[in-house]
């Protein structure tokens, strides 16, 4: 008790003679930046993959950080022992799917003896731009938000898709005609961006791994901020024909990249004449042969 | 110190993301258990994408030429940002090459992923997988 008192005196008489002290000259004072409030529909930004790479759904060896497990390079990751799901195939879809010989996941094999799309530079499309994205500062997703329209951005293969916010209505299924990235509205359900797509073209791959769809797949996409930094979305396909219930993706997390424009704009196209060069020379191993 | 900063994270990332850079199919091309060493003259240098690619002329004892390409692991702007200390004109047709590479599955494939590069007697850094760190 007596230790306090003297604690109390003490630091009352500091109080005192901090108060009558001339104050110090103080320097031209800063205003620092004040922080914007987190707008949940704010949605322009870069942003910069977290969850699993290049791969739709969490199945069986399908994000890209499995791969040295699958080819005995590594030690089984951590995410090995995440639960993982098969695609709900039909018959059909399973065909299409056994069609598909890509380069990634636990069905990878040398280009040479693959038929990914991308190896001719055939565009993504959606959904592989939003699902194929590799890891690393020149493959990005940038969003970029406009009246009527918002535009989203795949660093990777620098090529983008439009989703309509106009209020326009969907096509029916059969006036759609099949395009690459298919065609998008969205609109906002409290502070998730849902946007619904129809008319795709069945060239694309949903993702690396080489999961198919048809032109009669329906896709939904719901983004939502958790903060001002922090992007996530959920897919869902409803494609009858290949799969016999919707098809969910795993959940999809990106971070939001500051002064990333200062750094990187590697613009990598696909360019056939350098693609198939590379792949013929280096990559079959043709090189020096007549 | 913001830009100190900002290279140590860039290059954190490079370190980070290198294995995952790779174009589609690197890991099964080629048997990355496994060096060969190669000398011989530079044809081509294509400091280009997906990934740049060196070609060189191979002469063996009796004088039988073989033409070799290797490529770098990287993309082209990735090794600026690595800050290898060269550039799209430092190697030229006519220069002398020494090679570490791994090699192609294909057992006939005169094509390999580059581990180490000496150029006229200078080793020359690489980025991602190959010889990162800085020559003396």
């Amino acid at each position: 008790m007596r230790l306090f008192g003297i604690f109390a005196a003490a630091t009352a008489f500091a109080m005192i003679a901090v108060a009558q002290a001339p104050a110090p000259k103080a320097a031209p004072a800063k205003a620092a930046p004040a922080a914007a409030p987190f707008n949940p529909k704010d949605l322009t930004g870069v942003y910069h993959r977290q969850s699993p790479f290049q791969t739709y759904s969490n199945v069986p060896g399908g994000a890209n950080e499995l791969q040295a497990f699958i080819l005995g390079q590594a030690k089984a990751p951590q995410k090995l022992n995440q639960p993982t799901e098969e695609a709900p195939f039909t018959a059909a879809g399973q065909a299409a799917f056994d069609k598909n010989i890509p380069s990634y996941g636990r069905r990878i094999a040398a280009p040479r003896i693959g038929n990914d799309p991308q190896g001719m530079c055939d565009p993504w499309g959606v959904p592989r731009m939003l699902n194929g994205q590799v890891a690393g500062p020149h493959s990005t997703l940038e969003i970029v938000v406009t009246p009527g329209r918002t535009f989203m951005f795949s660093a990777w293969h620098h090529d983008y898709r439009i989703v309509y916010t106009d209020g326009r209505k969907l096509p029916k299924m059969d006036e759609a005609e099949p395009k690459w990235n298919g065609y998008s509205v969205g609109a906002w359900e409290g502070n998730t961006f849902v946007v619904k797509s129809l008319g795709f073209d069945a060239r694309t791959w949903l993702d690396h791994n080489g999961y198919p769809h048809s032109e009669e797949m329906q896709l939904e996409e719901r983004y939502h901020k958790t903060d001002a930094n922090t992007l996530e979305m959920d897919e869902v396909i409803i494609d009858p024909m290949y799969y016999s219930k919707p098809f969910k993706s795993d959940h999809k997390i990106w971070k939001l990249v500051k002064d990333w424009d200062k750094l990187w704009d590697e613009q990598i196209y696909c360019v056939p004449s350098e693609e198939f060069k590379f792949n013929s020379l280096i990559r079959d191993g043709n090189v020096g042969k007549q | 110190m913001k830009i100190k900063l900002m290279s140590a994270l860039i290059l954190a990332l490079l370190l980070v993301c290198a294995p995952m850079f790779a174009h589609h199919g690197t890991s099964v091309t080629y048997q990355v258990d496994k060096t060969i060493s190669l000398s011989g003259t530079v044809t081509e240098f294509s400091f280009s994408y997906p990934h740049p690619q060196l070609y060189f002329d191979v002469k063996d004892a009796d004088g039988k030429v073989t033409h070799w390409g290797t490529e770098w692991g990287p993309t082209p702007l990735m090794l600026k940002n690595m800050n290898v200390g060269w550039t799209r004109d430092s190697i030229k047709p006519g220069d002398h090459v020494d090679v570490v590479c791994n090699p192609h599955k294909l057992a006939t494939a005169t094509a390999c992923l580059m581990k180490e590069l000496t150029v006229n007697g200078t080793k020359m850094k690489l980025g991602g997988g190959g010889n990162n760190k800085k020559e003396e």
